[in-house]
């Protein structure tokens, strides 16, 4: 690959357009594989941004989901593993972890708890399993959903990692990762307004803010429509059997919310958009500068199964 | 979450069955209101408070070996909102329960009176379909006696009444089923409700919106602003002089018109033509005063 000069004003450009990818250690990786990150231990290793775009790596395998939606736990790990290593551009699991932890890190892994879709146990494991290997003491990890804002490994960390599954929501048209941070305000229905349009604004709050290193988007079984109050049907959850990851969280989800309206588009037709617009991903870009919405602003690389991929 | 239920909460209870075909409650009774229903429902919350619920009551029953069935139990504070949020979502198979009431994919909803009812089985068969039927009869008829639709429901006219009617009195409500503009042109709120009749499908999808003011001033301003902001994505380069007389070319090649009467606002939409447009919008318009 041809490796592309940074110049300083390209540095500048892209400081300007996108200031938060300095700030989240930046996803983007599409062009050469970046210099060596700073030793894990410092516990700030960041990958150095020499393009424009934000790197996001979908990883599907069909072995992932099986029958009554049951997660093959070891798949899981080696689909992480693969997005992780190439997202850093790394060989070993461990050594791509130890791009975003290392043992003076304290690390809270946010999940999502939602009974009927949670992260689920598979994924948290498979995270919280490689940030030990990374160096981290247990008792300086967390998993948790609800009451993060009282969790004193959570109060203490300097690392924040973001997972939870997709599915279409009721009020903001995607329960996506930068919904997951929800939980990080003392009062989420106060981000309600306009679809949830402003959740980028919770990415600038003292408990988060500079502090998440990586978002991954379980796209094992999503959820394409919703009915009812609790807005689950089994019926409307599909086996995808994919993880999407990446740093810049609003590319994450923006990939994420992409596919999900092309499973709408084919089960629906073309009468049937997502009933709910889910701007608050582009207007985390464009309002908040958080991150990349749009696909060209988005290096995709694909891994894995690609039947149905649907993006 | 109460700690103790109210004794609201406990007569709305004492509405739901206690077992079915060997489905019990599970004792763990819960009652949410307005503020606490977010610790509850995740999503759809919104919903129900753009409806003005004022009390949740649900029971989940368990029947060993087989998927649970919870009952939501909604009081909507009157029989308007009740046909409200039940109108919000009108996809599924009749049921023939209470004065409306839809079923899919395990999931059983109706409204009477002033209550709106949810039951939910977590995984759909012919034993959860069973119960649910059994138990959605049951509470169907302990929660009568019946309500008034919304009298704007009346205000539909006959062309558009065979479709789909939607009441609200919230934008982003109108917004789910009819993208108008992110900003809440409309004034829609507590005094300014609407409704929204829906004909056809795809390009022949034709829709007619009505939404009510306190007086005349309040409608004549929704005229300007809904003239001024609708949806630019969708508007067609047009002249001015066409737009303020309410005449809107769509990109898609269609129509809309919108306009006052009285203290109404009134908008059509998915019209073939001008002309069509400006008749169908006078029409609706017609009884409007």
């Amino acid at each position: 690959m041809k490796v592309k000069k940074l110049t300083r004003r390209d540095f500048l450009k892209t400081a300007v357009v996108v200031p938060v990818a300095s700030t989240f250690g930046c996803s983007c990786l599409s062009c050469p594989k970046p210099a060596p990150a700073a030793p894990a231990a410092a516990g700030t290793a960041r990958i150095t941004s020499i393009s424009r775009k934000s790197r996001v790596v979908l990883v599907r395998d069909a072995a992932a989901v099986g029958e009554n939606r049951a997660i093959n736990a070891a798949v899981v790990q080696k689909m992480l593993d693969d997005a992780v290593m190439t997202l850093f551009g790394e060989t070993n699991p461990v050594s791509a972890w130890k791009r975003i932890v290392g043992p003076g890190d304290t690390v809270g892994i946010k999940t999502n708890i939602w009974n009927y879709l949670p992260t689920g146990k598979e994924l948290e494991d498979a995270i919280r399993g490689r940030i030990l290997e990374a160096g981290v003491p247990a008792e300086r990890i967390a998993i948790r959903d609800r009451g993060v804002l009282d969790d004193p490994i959570f109060q203490q960390a300097t690392v924040l990692i973001n997972a939870r599954p997709a599915r279409v929501h009721y009020w903001s048209g995607m329960g996506s990762c930068l919904k997951n941070y929800i939980m990080f305000v003392p009062k989420p229905s106060a981000y309600h307004d306009d679809a949830c349009a402003d959740l980028g604004a919770i990415w600038k709050l003292p408990p988060v803010k500079d502090r998440t290193r990586l978002n991954i988007l379980s796209m094992l079984t999503p959820q394409y429509h919703n009915i009812g109050p609790r807005g689950f049907s089994e019926k409307y959850l599909w086996t995808y059997g994919g993880l999407i990851v990446g740093q810049d969280v609003v590319a994450v989800d923006a990939t994420g919310y992409s596919i999900i309206r092309a499973k709408r588009l084919e089960v629906f037709g073309e009468d049937k958009p997502l009933e709910t617009s889910a701007h608050h991903i582009q207007l985390a870009d464009t309002r908040h500068g958080l991150g990349k919405s749009k696909p060209e602003d988005i290096e995709l690389i694909r891994l894995g199964w690609t039947e149905n991929i649907l993006i | 979450m109460s700690d103790a239920l109210s004794a609201e909460a406990v007569r709305l209870l004492a509405l739901l069955p206690v077992e079915a075909q060997g489905w019990k409650g599970d004792g763990a009774d819960q009652a949410f209101d307005r503020e606490t229903i977010f610790e509850y429902i995740d999503g759809s919350g919104e919903v129900f408070r753009a409806f003005d619920m004022r009390l949740l009551v649900s029971r989940r029953y368990k029947n060993p070996g087989r998927a649970d069935v919870v009952i939501d139990f909604f009081d909507m504070g009157s029989s308007a909102d009740a046909f409200g949020v039940f109108s919000h979502d009108l996809e599924g198979e009749d049921w023939g329960l209470g004065q409306g009431s839809l079923y899919k994919g395990g999931l059983l909803q109706f409204w009477r009176g002033r209550y709106f009812v949810s039951l939910f089985a977590e995984s759909e068969n012919p034993e959860t379909t069973a119960v649910l039927a059994e138990m959605g009869k049951a509470v169907a008829a302990a929660a009568g006696p019946d309500g008034p639709k919304p009298d704007l429901v009346g205000f539909v006219p006959e062309k558009w009444r065979g479709g789909q009617v939607r009441y609200f009195h919230n934008p982003q409500i109108l917004n789910y089923h009819f993208y108008v503009g992110s900003e809440n042109v409309l004034n829609l709120g507590p005094e300014a409700a609407g409704v929204l009749a829906i004909i056809g499908a795809k390009a022949e999808k034709r829709a007619c919106l009505i939404v009510r003011y306190k007086d005349e001033a309040g409608a004549e301003a929704a005229r300007t602003g809904f003239l001024r902001v609708y949806s630019p994505e969708t508007i067609a380069p047009e002249t001015a002089g066409e737009r303020a007389q309410g005449l809107i070319r769509l990109k898609d090649g269609r129509f809309a018109a919108a306009g006052r009467a009285g203290r109404f606002f009134c908008a059509v939409f998915g019209e073939p033509a001008a002309d069509s447009a400006l008749a169908a919008w006078k029409e609706a318009a017609a009884d409007l005063e």
